[in-house]
């Protein structure tokens, strides 16, 4: 894994069509963390993590390493920073292996064939995600949940150090979900900064830090058991939740 | 003397009765065509028709002709009423004709023939059609006689340029290219034919039909003494891989015929006898030695050649 | 059964080689042993058949690589290489060389100069040039198709009406519009080698980014790709490998748009694959047909390009009956 660099947004405005849909803010993944990004919908989560990763202009500044976005060459920048969108479709005709192959493409050099630290990353990521039984098998065969698995492996394979998922839980059954939380906290742990956009309420509050948003703007920026962070749940969602602790885990209810 | 004007009179009252007289006559079609009295005012559609009736005699008669009729010098300053694929209709009944002569494939005939014209198809291809189409052209006109007569002195000149060949010019293996896909004129063509009654053996053999679409290939292998071409192709012939090892092409043995010419050979018409002698020449210059090349640059008719 | 890639490229060269084997073969005389070649038919076999089989495979096999380009490139199953104006702009080039040639002699001269082939050549080259300028650019994939289709509409015109002008033109244009291999020479041969020699490896090159390309742009461009740069290479080995094509053997349809397809029936491939193997396939579909035009009249000849539609349209047609699925199928 790429030493981790750091990665700062201070955005003064971004418009989409014209329609403004993020308003000043500032954002840091901090290494070595899982963040989660949560609110209603159309408050400009996705937005967020595009101009994060650098795929939508802005009006601001985005630095990574302390160098600007614009500094940084394509492939050095694509292997600090792994992206996973929502929705991305296409590749049906790929295998699984190809697919999550394509995540080390930052990594190899213009036609030079996969390396062994490439097919190692690959093993690596389709094992981490269960994906590995099926590698060979083209994506248009895969259910919806296989499929994601196969996408977050491709995710996985960059072996960023900054890592920005837009909901990655799509598609997954409870077990698969939880391999998914596991799988967050153990990349955080090895110093990755995890950002997940999250509508999953449940999950988002196992993160280390949560961020709420609303309307363009961030609400609140806050550990995830904190008063104020549910306080600031409750107000995104027109109080209509109802936040519990269970065996020593915050659950969101709606109420 | 006396006698013989007696015996005149009445042929003369006969040839104005004909004058007179309905003329019906089946035309390429098929159709029966009838019209109340010989036409004094003719459209014609298609050069070859333009040619005939002129030089039947009847050339005064023509009002209005297609775009192509560029023969006789008087043909020229009629005035011009488009191709056969996009005849000036309009135009065409502004001018009142008696009749309207034109090929076979025209889209026009049923509108015409709707706007009540009297519409006569002929479509002359080969040799014998050239004899039909002025016989049939001859009982429109009421003109027999002048008729045969042209039909006899067109096959005189043939035969007479077929004889005054030399023996080295006859018998020559002749490629005639009428296009650059390439397409080749057959023994079966009207071009074919002209070169058979000149005594001269074609590489095309008849099976393949008037036009065929060759196997560059197979003029390779022909490896005819002569080859005829028009002006605009005649350039491209020795860049085609392995033409340049044909005896026509390494001897100079081109009959490269300028827009004129291809006018005339192309065109199954009275002018037939010219055709024949523009081949004859050919065949004789080749004969003797090296073709010479035509000195004048290749300029297009603006409207292309039918 | 199933090959790997290089599996299939074996057997494809080797359907290749036999493919040029049998059209050393046939000639205007139909079919005869080559063990009986005399002087004058190994004189015939060198310039004629030998450089017009390969150069009917070269010629393929750059109508199937702009093929894959562009159904890689656009995502589209249905791009074929004259996707962005080519075959319009080859025809216009080529039918206003023929209109010039005998307006006045200089007009003559330059015509002649020029060439067929040459004007054809600038002509598919000039028309993709307008459509990225009237696309501005290689940014957006649905403003270049839409400018394809309109040069490729205002071009056309501009040659049917030059052709109904001057019917000489229409002729001449009538061969071209169903593409021909009867005049390839040893010449051609070196122009067809070299437009792929340089195509080819610009767009292998590029296959793997056109494999993050289908995981969407977005996805793409995070994973390093550049864009811009990419569709500017591609587009500009499509051109060059349609224009180069078009130039030597007129408008020949079909080969571009199927051979992409008969490579992904065989199963899943990625661009790296397709874009090896739909050249080869090309090739030999071409040269196929190019063997069949001489050969099934001979000393006549059909238009190469009605026995391409009737191969590679049958062959898809047979496997949609077989398999009762969509084209681009998985097994």
């Amino acid at each position: 894994m790429s030493a981790p660099h750091r990665l700062q947004l201070v955005l003064n405005g971004l418009a989409l069509d014209g329609r403004p849909v993020l308003w000043p803010l500032q954002f840091a993944p901090e290494p070595g963390r899982w963040t989660a990004v949560v609110g209603p919908n159309g408050a400009g989560k996705s937005t967020l993590l595009r101009a994060l990763s650098g795929l939508l202009p802005f009006d601001g500044q985005l630095t990574l390493g302390g160098r600007p976005w614009a500094a940084w060459p394509a492939r050095e920048r694509a292997r600090a920073l792994s992206w996973l969108g929502q929705n991305e479709g296409g590749a049906d005709e790929l295998s699984a292996l190809d697919v999550v192959m394509l995540g080390r493409l930052p990594h190899q050099a213009w036609l030079a064939p996969p390396s062994a630290a490439d097919h190692a990353a690959v093993q690596q990521a389709m094992a981490q995600t269960q994906s590995w039984d099926w590698r060979d098998r083209p994506l248009a065969q895969l259910s919806g949940g296989e499929r994601q698995r196969v996408l977050l492996a491709r995710a996985l394979a960059v072996q960023a150090g900054v890592l920005l998922m837009d909901e990655p839980l799509a598609h997954l059954d409870p077990p698969h979900q939880s391999d998914w939380v596991r799988l967050a906290q153990a990349q955080a742990r090895a110093g990755v900064a995890v950002v997940s956009v999250l509508h999953e309420l449940n999950i988002a509050l196992q993160a280390d830090r949560l961020i709420v948003m609303a309307q363009g703007r961030i609400v609140h920026d806050g550990a995830a058991g904190d008063a104020a962070t549910h306080a600031a749940l409750q107000e995104v969602f027109q109080h209509r939740l109802l936040i519990l602790q269970a065996e020593q885990r915050w659950i969101a209810l709606n109420a | 003397m006396k006698l013989h004007t007696l015996l005149a009179a009445p042929l003369l009252a006969l040839a104005a009765l004909a004058q007179a007289a309905p003329i019906t006559l089946k035309d390429d079609r098929g159709a029966s065509i009838t019209l109340p009295r010989v036409p004094q005012r003719i459209v014609s559609l298609l050069p070859s028709l333009t040619e005939t009736v002129c030089e039947l005699g009847d050339c005064a008669k023509l009002v209005g002709v297609d775009r192509f009729s560029n023969f006789p010098e008087r043909a020229q300053k009629l005035p011009k009423l488009g191709g056969l694929e996009d005849t000036a209709v309009e135009a065409l009944v502004a001018l009142k004709p008696d009749v309207v002569l034109l090929g076979v494939s025209a889209r026009i005939i049923d509108r015409l023939e709707s706007l009540g014209l009297k519409v006569i198809a002929l479509e002359p291809k080969r040799m014998n059609d050239v004899e039909r189409v002025i016989g049939k052209l001859g009982e429109v006109l009421a003109r027999p006689d002048e008729a045969r007569r042209l039909w006899n002195r067109i096959d005189g000149h043939i035969s007479q340029s077929a004889a005054t060949l030399p023996p080295a010019a006859r018998g020559l293996t002749v490629y005639y290219e009428v296009d650059s896909a390439p397409y080749a004129a057959g023994a079966a063509s009207f071009m074919g034919e002209i070169l058979t009654r000149l005594g001269a053996k074609n590489i095309v053999p008849p099976e393949l039909g008037p036009f065929p679409k060759l196997n560059p290939e197979f003029v390779v292998r022909a490896d005819p003494q002569i080859i005829m071409v028009g002006q605009r192709s005649a350039p491209s012939l020795p860049q085609r891989p392995g033409w340049t090892g044909l005896r026509a092409v390494k001897n100079q043995r081109l009959c490269v015929w300028v827009p004129a010419e291809s006018d005339v050979l192309v065109r199954p018409g009275p002018r037939m006898s010219e055709a024949a002698a523009l081949m004859a020449r050919c065949l004789r210059q080749a004969a003797a030695g090296p073709v010479p090349l035509p000195t004048e640059a290749f300029t297009a008719p603006p409207g292309g050649m039918r | 059964m199933t090959l790997g890639t290089r599996g299939r490229a074996a057997l494809l060269l080797a359907l290749g080689a036999g493919l040029f084997v049998l059209g050393l073969t046939i000639g205007s005389t139909g079919w005869s042993p080559l063990t009986s070649a005399d002087e004058g038919l190994r004189q015939i076999l060198w310039d004629i058949r030998a450089p017009r089989s390969l150069g009917a495979w070269l010629a393929g096999a750059l109508l199937a690589l702009a093929g894959a380009i562009g159904q890689g490139l656009f995502r589209n199953p249905l791009a074929d290489p004259y996707l962005l104006g080519s075959s319009a702009g080859a025809s216009l080039g080529l039918a206003v060389m023929l209109f010039f040639l005998g307006v006045s002699p200089a007009s003559t001269v330059l015509a002649l100069r020029v060439g067929m082939t040459g004007s054809a050549f600038i002509g598919s080259v000039a028309a993709v040039l307008l459509t990225l300028v009237l696309a501005r650019g290689v940014e957006q994939t649905l403003r270049l198709l839409l400018a394809g289709v309109i040069v490729g509409v205002v071009l056309g015109s501009g040659t049917a009406l030059l052709t109904l002008i001057n019917l000489d033109v229409m002729r001449t244009m009538q061969s071209f519009m169903l593409g021909s291999t009867g005049f390839l020479g040893w010449n051609s041969v070196l122009v067809l080698l070299a437009s792929l020699a340089l195509a080819g490896p610009v767009a292998l090159g590029c296959s793997r980014s056109l494999d993050a390309l289908s995981l969407g742009e977005a996805t793409a461009r995070s994973l390093g790709v550049r864009l811009a740069l990419l569709r500017l290479l591609l587009v500009a080995a499509m051109s060059l490998s349609t224009a180069a094509a078009v130039a030597q053997c007129g408008l020949i349809a079909f080969v571009g748009l199927v051979a992409p397809h008969l490579v992904r029936s065989w199963g899943n491939v990625t661009h790296g694959a397709l874009l090896l193997l739909a050249p080869l396939t090309g090739g030999a579909l071409l040269l196929a047909a190019d063997v069949a035009a001489r050969w099934l009249i001979a000393p006549q000849e059909l238009p190469v390009g009605i026995i391409t539609a009737l191969l590679g349209g049958s062959y898809l047609l047979w496997l949609m009956h077989r398999r009762h699925a969509s084209l681009g199928a998985k097994r």
